[in-house]
């Protein structure tokens, strides 16, 4: 039975269809690559499979149960099995890092303040940010705040890890430092993870499948080695990164600028 | 003509089905009140934000509201010659409308901002669904210290400002109209009896549910960015102040008669 599953999921807002009727399984401890443009709707594919969005059409399973926004204690059930790192790191502000670290912990299970604090300790030093736990978020820079937001999402040890671009706006370094953290944590807790992101390289080092999405569909997916030798165009122009091909809809005008 | 009509019709579909959204968000915080895990600190804080805090703006304006109050009231009873009774309808106006609806107002834009505020920007910083994915109601989380901070508070600071605005009275009536302190005193309570402390209790518990609903509300429907984080206290204080204003007409009628 795979872990996550989506079956002929559609989301629009208004006239603005985001996901077509998207299908794709993970299987338990398997490692989802998704990569695709800006705006075609990878956020929000997550938050359709966390049940923060509800989809107009199709059924999610999250470890056999069906995703449903309208039974909201089947969904909280659901959700502490799934760590989810935000794009904008989304770190409650008015608390400090331990606060915001632990607050899964001290709401969900029975630690003393002593095992919460260790278990922070652990999660902090495994996103290199020790000495971090009394500051506030508005003291972190912007990959401080991914990486705290990142140490949040595993302390309760989820089954499930969602990652919405954990390396967009690291440093190369840390870039690694992030999926090597994503390997180990694969190999520790046998998480199943889905990970959404521009960067090839981090693609290609923690995926066990790529796809990409493209105009809310996924156009492809495979293996890494089947990945990067798929001969469809827009697979091709992605990995290349160049601006002409069919990925974009309105294409930037070509300059007009001749040396 | 037809356009107008289309106007008019959705905007009153979209205003019934904001209220019914209301309601329904209300619903869901009354059903998590009893929910664990309760957060004392959080609700102490909220307590010492809602309560504690409020007392210099509560303060401030009983003393004057009361202060002009019993300088009209000298005045006006002069022209019949029955200064006396200037000190028993201070009491009555005070202890009825005046304390409870002035800190309703004043907690709606002080506190009822702020709520809408901080969670209008917890929404659309998406720290709403951060709470959502640790498991966590927002509503229950969000809401409930709120909602128990502004209906416990409420009644409280409206005895405040009853005991505020008593002095307020006094010092008027008795140092600048030269009434005995005592004739002040007893005059003052004359026309009221226990059930007026009764119902201005009600306004101030009713006003607290308005206010912190309301708020919360307003903040937790925020969309779009800075803008809606900015209409959201905007709306929130005039729609609290306005049901404010309504409560208090709506529990006169049904309570004084
Ligand atoms: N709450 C919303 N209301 C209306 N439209 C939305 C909402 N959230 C997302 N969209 C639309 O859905 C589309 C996909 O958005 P999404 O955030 O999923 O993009 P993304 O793939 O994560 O892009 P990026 O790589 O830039 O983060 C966009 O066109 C956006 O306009
Ligand atoms: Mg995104």
């Amino acid at each position: 039975m795979p872990m996550i599953k989506l079956h002929n999921v559609s989301k629009a807002f208004d006239q603005n269809k985001v996901l077509d009727r998207i299908s794709l399984e993970v299987e338990e401890s398997e490692s989802l690559v998704i990569l695709g443009g800006s705006g075609t709707g990878k956020t929000v594919l997550l938050k359709v499979i966390l049940g923060l969005l509800r989809p107009n059409d199709g059924n999610i399973f999250v470890d056999g149960a069906r995703v449903n926004i309208d039974q909201p204690t089947a969904l909280f059930e659901i959700r502490k099995k799934i760590g989810m790192c935000f794009q904008m790191a989304a770190l409650f502000d008015s608390m400090t890092v331990l606060e915001n670290i632990s607050f899964g912990l001290s709401r969900h299970t029975n630690y003393s303040s002593v095992q919460i604090r260790s278990r922070v300790d652990e999660c902090l030093t495994l996103v290199g940010l020790r000495d971090t736990a009394t500051l506030y978020p508005s003291e972190l820079s912007g990959g401080m705040k991914r990486r705290v937001g990142f140490a949040r999402a595993i302390a309760l040890k989820p089954k499930i890890l969602l990652f919405d671009e954990p390396t967009t706006g690291l440093d190369p370094v840390m870039t690694d430092v992030i999926s090597k953290v994503i390997t180990d944590l694969r190999s520790e807790l046998r998480a199943t993870t889905i990970t959404i992101t521009h960067d090839l390289k981090v693609a290609f080092n923690i995926g066990q499948n790529i796809s990409l999405l493209h105009r809310g569909s996924i156009v492809a997916s495979g293996s890494p080695q089947g990945f990067a030798s798929n001969q469809d165009p827009l697979v091709v122009q992605f990995i290349k990164g160049t601006s002409e091909g069919p990925f974009l809809a309105d294409p930037p005008p070509k300059s007009q600028i001749t040396i | 003509m037809v356009s107008f009509v289309e106007f008019l019709g959705a905007k009153i579909i979209s205003n019934v089905s904001s209220f019914g959204d209301f309601i329904l968000v209300s619903i869901r915080c009354f059903r998590s009140i009893f929910k664990r895990p309760f957060d004392t600190n959080y609700f102490l804080n909220q307590c010492s934000f809602v309560g504690v805090s409020s007392v210099p703006v509560v303060l401030m304006t009983s003393l004057s509201v009361s202060m002009v109050f019993a300088v009209q009231l000298a005045f006006g009873f002069k022209q019949f010659q029955a200064e006396g009774l200037a000190s028993q309808v201070e009491g009555l106006a005070v202890i009825r409308e005046l304390a409870p609806v002035i800190t309703g107002l004043m907690l709606a834009g002080r506190v009822g901002s702020a709520m809408a505020a901080e969670i209008g920007t917890m929404r659309i910083t998406e720290q709403i669904d951060a709470l959502e994915c640790l498991a966590t109601d927002p509503i229950h989380y969000l809401f409930v210290p709120r909602f128990l901070a502004a209906i416990l508070m409420l009644p409280m600071l409206t005895i405040l400002s009853i005991y505020i605005s008593f002095w307020g009275g006094h010092f008027i009536l008795v140092n600048l109209s030269f009434q005995s302190s005592d004739f002040y005193t007893s005059e003052f309570f004359k026309l009221i009896s226990s059930s007026d402390l009764r119902i201005a209790l009600i306004k101030a518990f009713v006003f607290g549910v308005i206010i912190s609903l309301v708020g919360c509300w307003k903040g937790f429907r925020t969309e779009g960015g800075a803008v809606g984080v900015g209409a959201a206290p905007t709306s929130s204080v005039v729609t609290s102040s306005l049901w404010i204003l309504i409560a208090d007409f709506v529990l006169t009628k049904l309570l004084l008669v």
